[in-house]
């Protein structure tokens, strides 16, 4: 088992009531999952999300990832973990401006401490597998949107996690490139790398495993 | 990782130019503002450093035994060293110098028999003086040089001067005595040119052997107090204790003169006060303002320092506010990049390195700009500020160096500090999301950094004026006597008899409306004697004298009270005085509306003398101001110039003063042919006398001329602190614009006109600046109110003052602001409407 949620629950208080974000959620995650999140918005997908991606906090409840306990973590360890097994994908690509392909691609590894030449191999091997060779010096506002999510995948792949979370992939993106994004992540997920992703598109659904539907906080 | 650093810092520098440049420009202009600022002070305070046993040198001073005892005198009688040497053996040398004021030189090298030069920096020394002190001595031997009578040491320049290429050594120079003959003088060594940075000056030094027979006179030797005493002391010495040994000179040894000079005992002479004796550490004399009187050469002014280094200080505040406020206000910008960092895994610690680097990166251009624009500006501030700082000769300095980069490392870190920390604290799903619009965080803290820019410079605007209408007010205050067109001409003294006949022979002179004798011009009336009401029980004090005639008081055209001016024809007239009226008051006989009742005229004023002469009050003149307006009008006694029971000084300086016709004199080439004619005639009357010359009204001017010369500096730095805080306001603005051009767009859709946006979008701004002036006018008045206690007669602190600094810091806001609000309310807002 990769991870799993149990009883998490996350609120805010709004106007001196508990306004429930995410209200007694049970999940688990298996090696080699592609999970979908659906549900209308504000539901509370992306919520769910950056709890897993542990870029969010939650109230009560427990979360455990590879037999650690996430809740009982200190900051530290809990950025530690997530620097080291996941990678993030986000809807508006989130590349940095002034950087061109090959130093986005390269940055994860820098702040992992990867050598010189294996960051060169790990950035060659990653601009072959998406084929963006040509691509590589150019600035993210150079490239179309399904281009600067390849790149924006690329990156998250790059220091090989074993999860990928993904925030919408095409939300930005029109239908064909959609696709192609769709094929992406699923030939990944055939590879091995466990997918959990925020989707509207029922198509896109269709690509994953298991859909899990979330209506004002709470698996329906 | 560095290199990524570098990489996104350039590459966000070219991205976002304007943020770049104002950043830089200001950055720019706040150090290279330090850097001159520095250099000043560095230079201001490293005066006399250069002499090797500077530290063990002290200058003896003493209580002003002429006024207030209290004060220190920067002067001593001669005998005091005698006195020294013989009771003080903690003093490895004493050392004195007398000044010598300016002397008509001649050389007799054939051919320049008939040049007379002017030497104006001329003393005469102790054979010890370079034991004492380090000046480099290139020829001769400074131990034996100064040793024999009419020996002469020059410097480098002085020696160029008359000699050219030749050796000087055992050459001639001639010296004009008073009486028209000439003493020669042998020069015995050359020495380097006087340092600036040197509190002694001078391009002669003459053995002070040479008027070893006026030096034996007893009587006079403690109250002759014209000798500057400098004492090295032995290494080790205990100097509090040596301060209190030498407090026991005075009472010893100056008795002797008090009863010959004075006909008092020295506790009569001292009516009990102390007659202290100070030691002052030679680096400590250049800067500072005690003892006031009777010092020489170059002084320092503390405040000044001070000043500037405040000043200096508070525009490199200034600088760096800008770069911490544009910095955070491009958080917005920044954000995004700080989370996707984040998220790839940046700690924050890196984050905080990225941004310092990124600041010290922006510190380092800005320094090499500004080191480059101090070096071209450098003589511009020299040429303002009489001053000869150097950049290029500290950049070989390792001590500069290193506070250079210390400074630039310092800098770079307390600007960046703010942004950093404030900018790697954000939660990055926040940034990622855009939650949190980041540029609204911190505003209040941005506002709260405005508000301190603009109340130093606002502060700074009104200080300025008050400068300005101080120096204005000064320079046009009644000084109850008339100024302008008064020619005056030097040296007069030195034609002897011969100065009736040229007196003569321009009152002929239908140019001139007046002509008059003095000893003394205003503004530079000095010398003063102990006088007392005669018949009267009150102690007798120290009062300004100064010897003229009638025709100069008419020439002069002061106001009289009571009584009359000296009469010619009156041969008794020579033993009156006339006085003015704050010289009537003191000496007890009242003000002047008490003269009709009780007049001052008729009554005596006694001197101090053996034989306690009596000089008769003729007259009484409305106070005038015969000293810069800086002063109060002090009591004046004016004596006749053939008056021969008070010591007239036997140097003293004659002077024949003419008020122009301007009928007559209509422009500056009339004038010139005047002049021109007066110098012949006085060099037809003995060619080796100088001719000088001078108007009063501009010697009124140069007496404010160091408050002058700190009014345009201080001008400058105002206007570069307004520069700075405006290129804060714009850049700021800018970003505030970027930030509310959805709402503005919205207002926009919903009907508002263009010039209500601008009002709303200025308002905020103006809010800022008036709570500003608001804080900027206590502090202003507070300085304001302290610079002019240096004067006696103060311009008023005005409200309008303040008033007329807020309109204009509002109007400078409104049109720094305007650029913006201007180009952001005639956007379409369909544009920024579409961005989400």
């Amino acid at each position: 088992m990769l991870l799993q949620l149990n009883k998490i629950s996350k609120w805010v208080q709004s106007g001196g009531q508990k306004v429930h974000l995410l209200k007694d959620i049970d999940l688990w995650v298996h090696e080699g999952d592609f999970i979908s999140i659906m549900g209308p918005s504000g539901s509370g997908k992306t919520t769910l999300l950056n709890v897993l991606g542990m870029l969010d906090d939650f109230n009560e409840g427990e979360y455990t990832f590879l037999d650690e306990s996430v809740h009982k973590l200190k900051e530290k360890h809990r950025s530690n973990l997530y620097k080291q097994y996941i990678g993030f994908v986000f809807q508006s690509y989130h590349l940095i401006d002034e950087l061109t392909v090959k130093e986005n691609l390269e940055m994860p590894l820098l702040y992992k401490k990867y050598g010189g030449s294996e960051r060169k191999a790990r950035v060659a091997d990653m601009l072959d597998r998406f084929n963006i060779v040509g691509k590589k010096d150019l600035f993210p506002a150079q490239l179309s949107g399904g281009q600067q999510q390849l790149v924006g995948i690329a990156r998250a792949l790059i220091a090989n996690p074993k999860l990928i979370l993904a925030d919408e992939p095409t939300g930005n993106l029109n239908s064909k490139q959609g696709e192609e994004i769709m094929e992406t992540f699923k030939e990944l997920n055939d590879q091995g790398v466990t997918i959990i992703q925020v989707t509207h598109s029922e198509k896109n659904t269709s690509y994953g495993s298991r859909i899990i539907n979330l209506l004002d906080g709470e698996i329906v | 990782m560095i290199r990524n650093y570098f990489k996104i810092i350039w590459r966000s520098m070219i991205r976002q130019k304007q943020f770049a440049f104002l950043n830089i420009v200001g950055l720019t202009l706040g150090i290279a503002t330090c850097l001159v600022l520095g250099l000043y002070v560095y230079d201001e305070m490293t005066y006399d450093t250069f002499h090797e046993k500077g530290d063990r040198i002290y200058r003896v001073n003493q209580s002003h035994i002429w006024e207030d005892w209290n004060d220190q005198y920067a002067s001593n009688g001669p005998n005091l060293g005698i006195a020294l040497r013989s009771d003080v053996p903690e003093f490895e040398q004493i050392t004195r110098l007398l000044d010598q004021g300016a002397q008509t030189m001649r050389t007799n090298l054939k051919g320049r028999e008939n040049t007379l030069y002017k030497e104006e920096q001329c003393y005469l020394a102790e054979e010890n003086f370079f034991e004492v002190f380090s000046f480099n001595f290139l020829q001769g031997n400074p131990k034996t040089a100064l040793k024999d009578p009419k020996s002469i040491v020059i410097t480098q320049k002085t020696a160029a001067r008359y000699f050219g290429k030749e050796n000087p050594i055992d050459k001639t120079l001639e010296i004009r005595e008073n009486d028209g003959s000439w003493s020669t003088f042998t020069v015995t060594g050359v020495v380097a040119n006087v340092s600036s940075k040197s509190h002694i000056q001078f391009d002669m030094l003459i053995s002070l052997n040479s008027i070893s027979e006026r030096m034996k006179s007893n009587g006079w030797l403690w109250v002759w107090t014209g000798f500057s005493t400098y004492g090295l002391v032995k290494e080790g010495t205990n100097i509090e204790a040596l301060r209190q040994k030498i407090q026991a000179i005075p009472p010893k040894w100056a008795a002797n003169t008090t009863e010959r000079i004075f006909n008092q005992t020295y506790d009569e002479f001292t009516a009990g006060k102390p007659w202290k004796l100070y030691l002052q550490p030679l680096r400590k004399i250049y800067l500072s303002d005690d003892p006031a009187e009777h010092r020489f050469g170059p002084n320092g002014n503390p405040q000044y320092v001070k000043l500037f280094s405040a000043i200096g200080i508070l525009i490199l505040v200034l600088s760096s506010i800008n770069f911490m406020n544009l910095s955070t206000a491009r958080s917005s910008k920044r954000s995004k990049e700080v989370g996707i960092r984040k998220v790839l895994g940046s700690e924050r610690r890196k984050l905080i390195k990225l941004f310092i680097l990124e600041s010290t990166l922006f510190v380092c251009i800005s320094t090499v700009f500004a080191l480059i624009i101090v070096q071209l500006l450098l003589n511009v501030f020299n040429s303002i500020a009489v001053k000869e700082l150097s950049l290029l000769s500290m950049l070989g300095n390792p001590v500069f160096l290193v506070i250079l980069v210390s400074f630039v490392a310092f800098l770079g870190i307390l600007a960046g500090s703010y942004p950093a920390f404030y900018l790697s604290a954000f939660k990055p799903i926040e940034t990622l999301t855009g939650k949190v619009s980041a540029g609204f965080k911190g505003k209040k803290m941005r506002n709260g950094l405005v508000v301190v820019q603009f109340t130093i410079s606002i502060a700074l605007i009104i200080c300025t004026f008050f400068v300005q209408k101080q120096l204005a007010y000064s320079s046009s205050l009644d000084l109850g006597l008339a100024k302008d067109n008064v020619l005056q001409i030097h040296n007069t003294e030195q034609l002897r008899q011969n100065v009736k006949v040229l007196k003569s022979k321009l009152e002929a002179n239908s140019a001139f409306t007046h002509v008059g004798r003095s000893y003394g011009i205003p503004p530079y009336i000095w010398s003063g004697d102990r006088y007392k009401a005669s018949e009267s029980q009150t102690p007798a004090i120290n009062l300004s004298d100064f010897r003229t005639e009638g025709d100069y008081l008419d020439l002069l055209g002061v106001e009289f009270l009571a009584g009359r001016n000296f009469d010619p024809e009156r041969k008794n007239d020579k033993y009156g005085v006339i006085l003015n009226e704050e010289a009537v008051k003191v000496l007890g006989w009242g003000p002047k509306e008490t003269f009709a009742a009780n007049s001052p005229i008729g009554k005596y004023v006694e001197m101090t003398n053996e034989n306690e002469d009596k000089l008769e009050v003729l007259g009484v003149v409305k106070n005038f101001n015969f000293n810069s307006t800086k002063e109060k009008i002090a009591p004046l006694v004016i004596l006749h110039q053939d008056n021969d029971l008070v010591w007239n000084y036997q140097r003293g300086l004659t002077f024949l003063s003419a008020r122009l016709n301007p009928n007559v004199v209509k422009n500056t080439r009339d004038l010139q042919a005047l002049i021109d004619d007066i110098k012949e005639e006085m060099a037809g009357m003995d060619a080796s006398i100088l001719f000088e010359y001078s108007f009063m009204d501009q010697e009124f001017e140069e007496t404010f001329r160091t408050e002058q010369r700190m009014a345009t500096v201080l001008n400058i730095f105002t206007v570069l602190a307004l520069i700075i805080a405006c290129l804060g306001l714009f850049g700021l603005t800018a970003f505030s614009a970027e930030q509310r051009i959805k709402e503005l767009g919205i207002r926009k859709v919903l009907g508002a006109k263009v010039s209500q946006l601008a009002l709303l979008f200025s308002s905020e701004f103006t809010k800022l600046v008036l709570i500003s002036v608001l804080l900027a006018s206590p502090i202003a008045y507070f300085l304001v109110d302290r610079w002019l206690t240096n004067f006696a007669y103060r311009t008023p602190i005005e409200i309008w003052v303040f008033a007329v600094a807020l309109l204009f810091a509002v109007i400078i806001t409104i049109i720094t602001v305007s650029f913006q609000t201007i180009k952001i309310a005639n956007t379409n807002p369909v544009n920024s409407l579409r961005t989400e």
